[in-house]
């Protein structure tokens, strides 16, 4: 029985009027993000025999404004997205051919293990950081804008770079605490993703070879 | 700043050897500074001549001093090996190791040089073996 | 030019370079100077080893990477809390930089009226 599965029990046998999200059951699509036992997790993909835990605690996440029970509004998350400009923006848009990025490509090899995330808000959730500074980019925003930087079709890299770098809000916020990893459902090294940022804002020039 | 700090110990499992070493790092640093004005300001006592120096360093050498020096020797060596583990997450080098990282760096190698600074001080200092 | 990527990298330079300078005054003051078993430190043994120019500049040296190293954190600490905006930033750095200053020269005029 994942938490999911006892939420919905909850729901039809003793109280109804329980708020909670889900769509997918099986882990993909992230509507279903919670925070079970003070960890922001995914609630379908959480058995609760794992929890260890005479008492199992769901509380909605933390970070963003609650609408009902665990259903939260995940503006906040959406609105760094979009600070981080996390939309492609190809540099030919009326190309006659198709931009070619190689199997063997440095940026495919490293993109595979970026570009997974499916936007469940629960690093955002999970980052101390964020929960001081409202206005810190947070975890998965970065790690989209990374993966824009580094694509050699976006045009858009001096300004994401620029975005990256504030200094109250962007990537220096980070304190590597690696809490952001340790939740992602998807397993991608976030904390990785945002000091090779770090990194490509110390040395620009070698932003692509990050 | 209290609502950030009850939150984080409210909502938090402290679990995550990432937050208990930037608390650590952050609390570590801001009892550094505070040592360095001490210590600058006594320092700055060598332009007030031997009289004035002398009494403020025998001051200092009292056991409970001594002992607090140690204990000045245990924040130092936190902060410097976190600082460790610190630079190389930010090289790329532990990728995914990191509470392993924490605990046999931060902690176990911050213990050895720990004891190696704190036993000479506690033997000749404060317990004046000869 | 990213000022924040700079500091980022010296925040760690500076660290390695502590790690570094801290050990050997450590060993100096302790070992060197005056070993423990053998009494205190007294503004004899200070003052003369002080009024070689090169352990001076060494001092000096030092306490400047220190106070780079610490003010700076506490910069970090200050703009993680993220309650301030860009002009309260600009008069915490200008603060920040007062202080290292005058607790530098504090520093620094301790040896020099020796």
């Amino acid at each position: 029985m994942t938490v999911l599965d006892a939420l919905i029990r909850v729901q039809r046998e003793m109280d109804g009027s329980i708020g909670f999200r889900c769509s997918c059951r099986v882990g993909m699509c992230g509507t279903c993000a919670v925070q079970v036992n003070r960890i922001p997790r995914l609630m379908c993909s959480t058995l609760v025999k794992t929890l260890d835990a005479e008492v199992v605690t769901v509380e909605p996440l933390p970070h963003y404004p609650v609408i009902k029970d665990v259903a939260v509004s995940l503006a906040p998350f959406f609105a760094q997205w979009r600070r981080a400009q996390a939309a492609f923006r190809p540099k030919h848009a009326d190309a006659p051919t198709l931009a070619i990025i190689g199997k063997d490509s440095r940026f495919r090899q490293l993109a595979a293990t970026k570009r997974d995330c499916i936007t469940c808000g629960a690093c955002y959730a999970a980052c101390s950081i964020t929960g001081m500074n409202v206005r810190y980019l947070g975890p998965a925003a970065i790690n989209k804008a990374l993966l824009r930087v580094l694509d050699p079709r976006d045009a858009a890299r001096a300004d994401r770079l620029k975005t990256l770098d504030q200094s109250s809000d962007g990537v220096w916020r980070c304190h590597t605490q690696f809490n952001c990893t340790a939740v992602c459902p998807r397993k991608i090294d976030l904390t990785d993703s945002i000091v090779r940022v770090k990194r490509a804002l110390l040395r620009p020039g070698k932003a692509l070879t990050v | 700043m209290t609502s950030s700090v009850g939150a984080v110990l409210k909502k938090y499992r402290w679990q995550f050897s990432g937050m208990v070493a930037w608390t650590l790092q952050r609390v570590t640093g801001i009892l550094l500074l505070l040592y360095l004005l001490l210590h600058v300001h006594t320092i700055s006592k060598l332009s007030q001549g031997p009289a004035a120096f002398d009494a403020a360093i025998a001051t200092f050498s009292s056991p409970f001093f001594k002992c607090l020096e140690i204990g000045l020797l245990g924040v130092v060596v936190l902060h410097a090996f976190n600082g460790i583990r610190i630079t190389l997450v930010d090289l790329g080098i532990g990728v995914g190791k990191q509470r392993q990282l924490f605990w046999t760096i931060t902690v176990g190698m911050g213990l050895l040089v720990f004891l190696a600074g704190a036993i000479p001080i506690l033997l000749f200092a404060v317990l004046k073996v000869r | 030019m990213s000022w924040n990527a700079l500091e980022w990298y010296f925040q760690r330079i500076t660290g390695g370079l502590l790690l570094v300078l801290l050990s050997a005054h450590f060993w100096v003051e302790h070992y060197m100077t005056a070993p423990l078993r053998r009494g205190d430190l007294t503004f004899e043994v200070i003052a003369s080893r002080v009024s070689n120019p090169v352990w001076r500049a060494i001092d000096i040296g030092f306490l400047v990477v220190a106070l780079f190293h610490g003010l700076n954190g506490v910069r970090n600490i200050i703009l993680d809390w993220g309650r301030l905006g860009k002009r309260a930033i600009a008069a915490v750095n200008v603060a920040l930089v007062l202080v290292g200053v005058v607790w530098a020269w504090i520093g620094i005029t301790a040896f020099s009226r020796l």
